[in-house]
């Protein structure tokens, strides 16, 4: 009989506590349901949407219907597929700018918190580093090489990484301090351990919300670059590179902007509830700060 | 102190290395021919290869290198490949439209942004606090360009209020140079009020709080200054900021602003040089904005010890 | 005691504000005004002030502005006399004296004379193409007295006064003794000339605006004006070129009366500004500009020539022209080797066009001639919109017959440099790239650098044939133009068969300005600003 009871007790346990979180932080469930939902489409992209480079003049600047849903641009091609392989694009550019500049800076930030002989130099590049105007930065790397989803890529992470070295780095410092630590190197603790054990942890909460920043604004950073000339090559959508080579088009055919625009509005927007939700959730000294 | 002044402007030697460094190997390991560019699309290669050596680009990058260094210890930033003008001159000629419109989008931006601010973190955790940050996020979640050409159809073209295009000097007329900001300066400070208002609404949330706390003190003791100090200390943090993404907004937003806009400023004399391999503009626009940022962050830092006395280097 | 009344005040305040303000006043009466000043936006910024140092079209609309040239080309293409009063040739034909007219003078007041004309061709002819091609025939050039010189010739050359008259880059403008001596290999910088126009250099600033000034002390010629020969009467006061390179901006700009002319708007909004009365769509360059594709000779694939005759039976030339002009009455197909409408068009050889798009032929062809599969490299400028168009749309057609292409996006100044690469396309070098060039150069065998197929020292690409090149200098010697045409059959017949390069299409860049701009004279290659009236 108890054990009937406590089984029936469990299950709803679960999904309680999620609708529980999600009446506390709708911000971050509801930046997130966006994110994934993004995130599906541009996975099952293949299955959902049709040839996203096939161009046909003789379809240019079609306005939406029932052939071309989201209407053809100024080549004939599909909008609509293009803004579905499009999700892809921009995600992956996106996520691996925040992935790869997280994993750099921490490893940098770590290394220059806790080393103090490595601090002073480490710091004068980083501090080198973001004394060049990022978007300069990035276009002339990009200009000054083939343009490629790779080179684009490194061109938005590398103005990124100071700031998360910084970041890391203030962490470390604070926790560096802590009684622990002094524990920990009396009792005879390698250095890697320390670090990861008791200094890891403390950065990963301002990191996870440092990277969702990241995403947002790397996105962003890959339709300025296309504007400019300098962004993933035209062939390869991107949302970014969609609205700058339609820009002549505003008025004429604004179907080729707008559905780009709006996702990547949405994308940005969910991923910047995402950040703040988790940033008033982890941590809200760092409401203050940043 | 002193000696702590010294020390960083020391230290701001090997940092503009770094830089100096960096940007130089950037751009000469790069592909891409300035001497082609010049001869034109008719040109013979014989002719490409004359325009090169004239131009000093046939020397060892090393050489090159030094050369660029020594002129820029004398303050030289070189000349422009193109067009033979210095790069001093150029910069010169380019510099009030781009701090121009640096002041005026930072002043739009501020306005809307503390306006968002104080709204949110009065009624901060509501509906409405929600609604306002996402507003402001929607403005820098659409790319600026697209911003700049639908103020200009709506404002410029069906309703002719304002110019679509070009710069006005400030010596020609407060209004007419205002005229001519007024869009750009929308379109680019839309994509600031987001971190602006961010900043305004967890420095009220602060206020807000000691308010609670300063009628908690006066029940007990509690010294009139230290609140002052509290209050500057909370206004510091943001004003500096303000101070800082100016200059960030110097080179970053401005660049496409600049193009969209038509404004003759140093953004477009960067992006049009890159286009161009005009080395000498790159390099020296670059380095001068990297000693800039420098250079305030420094005096952002000495800010604070007058800010906070309790903060001693 | 006075008493100060509000007249008293009112007057002084006056007084005050009138002495204040005079310098503004008096400088807006030294300001040209700008009912006669005209603002435009060109296709490009000037690279340079030295217009022999670049083949960019933009040093010549500058050049042509404070410069002017012994001969120029009327409204049919034919050279007339314009610094120079008479002329003659003789009876060998190996000998051209010309005598300078009346009335030329520098912008600082000194005569020119013989003594700036001659060191000005040498100048010119040592870093332009035609220039070279014509002095190589050339014994001598030298002066009689201040308005006297001859050319004498080694051998016999019908395009001595073409090439002193082409508008095509570069332009061969007569600049001071001064900066004429100025090596080859060295940029001049001091701009001094003999034009219609001044170079107003304390309002000019460069990248953002050129100003030029009605010059006082041109003398034009007493003819009506045709080309650029006749008389260059200038009815403006200034005239100032305004880098925009934003389309849309300059679009609206236009529409909002802000600038007065815009030469390049984007076909696609056209329709935008056809409705506006303000506005009016003039074609200026009538044989507009024609689409390049360069194949290179060097490696494989297109070493072979089935393979490059290949392309031939690929490229839709009409999905390429819709691509980037629409349905535009503006764009065109071409199947001649110089262009349609220039005087050298001709319909030799030219089944492959009739047959029209065939994938089974092309695709036969690359077997034909032994492609293994290899990636094919083909640059995309993304920078500008047509190469970019262009290249995307030619990688989907090689790819449909078979091709396994490689695109490489890079912006135009890296193709520039990667283009004059010899290597093999996977170690810095290319297979095809993609650009344009004027209708009017295409249309001339000699003039035009691509069309020469002699191999190493050919333009990139590097075609190689002996016919064609001995054809070639066959046309330059012709005697008439008949015999000139009857060249120009044979040239093509030829080129079709070894394709060294081929066209995506032709099409005519619509200049847009406002109503009030009247009398613009069509001219291919420079846009003239004198006869142009602002009513």
């Amino acid at each position: 009989m108890t054990m009937v009871a406590t089984a029936r007790q469990a299950k709803p346990g679960a999904v309680a506590r999620f609708t529980v979180f999600a009446r506390r932080n709708p911000t971050i469930v509801l930046g997130a349901a966006l994110l994934a939902a993004m995130a599906v489409i541009a996975f099952v992209a293949p299955w959902i949407a049709g040839d996203a480079q096939l161009m046909a003049p003789i379809n240019r600047l079609r306005p939406p219907s029932a052939e071309f849903w989201f209407g053809t641009d100024h080549l004939g091609r599909d909008v609509y597929a293009r803004s579905v392989y499009g999700a892809r694009i921009s995600l992956i550019v996106g996520l691996s700018v925040a992935f790869v500049s997280v994993a750099v800076g921490l490893a940098i930030g770590l290394a220059a918190g806790y080393y103090r002989r490595l601090d002073g130099f480490v710091m004068r590049i980083m501090d080198g580093l973001m004394a060049i105007p990022a978007i300069l930065l990035a276009i002339a790397l990009v200009s000054l090489n083939k343009a490629s989803i790779g080179i684009v890529i490194v061109a938005i992470t590398i103005p990124e990484v100071p700031r998360v070295v910084r970041l890391v780095r203030s962490v470390v410092l604070t926790t560096r301090e802590q009684p622990f630590i002094e524990a920990a190197v009396g009792g005879g603790s390698r250095d890697l351990k320390i670090i990861a054990r008791h200094i890891l942890p403390s950065t990963i909460a301002p990191l996870i919300v440092q990277a969702t920043y990241i995403t947002a604004s790397a996105i962003l950073i890959e339709a300025a670059l296309s504007f400019l000339g300098a962004g993933v090559p035209p062939e390869i959508p991107t949302w970014g590179n969609m609205i700058a080579a339609s820009r002549l088009y505003l008025a004429g055919a604004p179907w080729s902007i707008f559905f780009p625009g709006a996702a990547l509005a949405l994308v940005v927007l969910a991923v910047n509830l995402m950040g703040d939700g988790l940033r008033d959730r982890l941590d809200p000294r760092l409401a203050r700060r940043m | 102190m002193i000696a702590y002044i010294v020390r960083r402007l020391l230290s701001m030697l090997p940092v503009m290395a770094v830089v100096a460094l960096f940007v130089f190997l950037l751009l000469h390991l790069a592909p891409g021919d300035p001497a082609a560019i010049i001869a034109g699309d008719n040109a013979t290669p014989a002719n490409i290869d004359a325009i090169r050596k004239a131009l000093g680009l046939d020397e060892p990058l090393w050489k090159q290198f030094l050369v660029w260094v020594a002129s820029l210890l004398r303050g030289d930033l070189g000349r422009s490949i193109f067009w033979g003008d210095p790069v001093t001159t150029l910069i010169a000629q380019r510099a009030q439209p781009t701090a121009s419109l640096a002041l005026t989008t930072i002043l739009v931006a501020v306005i809307i942004a503390i306006a968002l601010g104080v709204t949110a973190a009065a009624r901060a955790g509501t509906l409405l606090d929600r609604s306002v940050m996402a507003f402001a996020v929607m403005g820098f979640s659409v790319p600026v360009f697209v911003v700049g050409y639908v103020l200009i159809f709506v404002f410029a073209i069906q309703l002719r209020w304002l110019p679509v295009q070009g710069y006005t000097p400030l010596a020609e007329g407060v209004l007419p140079w205002l005229r001519n900001l007024t869009l750009p300066s929308i379109a680019l400070g839309m994509a600031y009020v987001a971190l602006i208002a961010r900043i305004t609404r967890a420095t009220m949330l602060d206020v807000l709080a000691e308010d609670y706390m300063r009628t908690a003190r006066a029940k007990g003791v509690a010294p009139r200054p230290m609140l002052l100090k509290h209050a500057l200390k909370n206004a510091a943090v943001p004003i500096v900021t303000v101070i800082g993404i100016g200059i960030a907004l110097l080179i970053g937003g401005v660049v496409i602003t600049e193009t969209v806009f038509n404004i003759p400023g140093i953004g477009r004399l960067v992006v049009d040089a890159i286009a161009r391999r005009d080395y000498p503009i790159i390099q020296g626009v670059i380095i001068m904005f990297s000693g800039l940022y420098v250079l305030v962050n420094l005096l952002v830092d000495l800010s604070y010890t007058l800010l906070d006395p309790r903060i001693r280097y | 005691m006075i008493r100060i009344t509000r007249r008293t005040a009112l007057q002084t305040g006056l007084a005050a504000g009138a002495v204040i303000a005079a310098p503004s006043i008096v400088r807006a009466q030294a300001k040209p005004s700008p009912a006669k000043t005209v603002r435009c936006v060109l296709h490009g910024d000037i690279p340079t002030y030295d217009p022999i140092w670049t083949t960019a079209n933009m040093a010549a609309y500058h050049g042509g502005m404070v410069y002017d040239t012994l001969f120029g080309i009327d409204a049919k293409q034919q050279p007339q006399p314009q610094m120079v009063g008479k002329y003659g040739i003789s009876d060998d034909k190996l000998t051209y004296t010309f005598e300078l007219r009346d009335g030329l003078k520098w912008s600082d007041g000194t005569p020119v004379t013989t003594a700036d004309v001659i060191p000005s061709l040498k100048r010119w002819a040592a870093r332009d193409g035609g220039g070279q091609h014509m002095m190589q025939r050339v014994k001598d050039i030298s002066a009689k007295d201040a308005k006297t010189f001859s050319i004498v010739l080694k051998e016999r050359y019908g395009l001595v006064l073409d090439v002193l008259a082409k508008t095509s880059t570069s332009v061969c403008f007569i600049m001071r003794k001064k900066e004429a001596e100025t090596d080859p290999m060295q940029k001049v910088t001091e701009v001094v000339g003999s034009g219609p126009f001044t170079m107003n250099l304390q309002e000019t600033k460069p990248g953002t605006q050129y100003v030029y000034d009605r010059n006082p002390n041109y003398v034009p010629r007493k003819e009506p004006p045709s080309g650029i020969s006749g008389g260059k009467v200038v009815k403006l006061d200034r005239v100032i070129f305004i880098n925009m390179p934003d389309a849309q901006t300059a679009v609206a700009a236009l529409q909002a009366g802000e600038i007065d002319f815009y030469e390049v708007p984007p076909t696609d909004l056209l329709p935008q500004l056809e409705g506006d009365k303000n506005i009016k769509i003039e074609v200026l360059n009538s044989l507009g500009n024609v689409g390049y594709i360069r194949p290179n000779f060097l490696h494989p694939p297109f070493n072979n020539v089935k393979a490059r005759q290949a392309l031939l039976y690929l490229v839709n030339q009409s999905d390429h022209m819709k691509a980037s002009f629409g349905n535009s009455k503006y764009a065109r197909t071409t199947h001649s080797l110089f262009g349609m409408g220039t005087p050298m068009e001709n319909d030799a050889n030219i089944g492959w066009f009739k047959g029209g798009v065939n994938y089974e032929k092309a695709k036969q062809l690359f077997k034909e001639g032994g492609y293994d599969g290899r990636p094919v490299l083909l640059m995309q400028a993304t920078n500008i919109a047509i190469m970019s168009n262009a290249s995307q749309l030619l990688a989907q057609e090689l790819r449909k017959a078979g091709v396994n292409v490689k695109l490489e996006a890079m912006d135009w100044s890296n193709v520039v440099q990667r283009r004059s690469s010899k290597a093999a396309p996977d170690a810095g070098g290319w297979n095809i790239f993609i650009t344009w060039g004027g209708g009017t150069a295409t249309g001339n065998p000699i003039l035009l650098a691509a069309h020469s197929a002699s191999g190493d020292s050919a333009w990139f690409g590097w075609p190689k044939d002996e016919k064609h090149e001995t054809l070639r200098n066959k046309w330059a010697v012709a005697a008439t133009e008949a015999e000139r045409k009857a060249i120009a059959r044979e040239i093509q017949q030829n080129a079709w068969d070894f394709v060294p390069m081929l066209y995506y299409g032709q099409w005519v860049q619509p200049a847009a300005m406002r109503a009030n701009i009247k009398n613009m004279l069509p001219v291919p290659e420079i846009i003239p600003w004198w006869n142009v009236e602002k009513v």
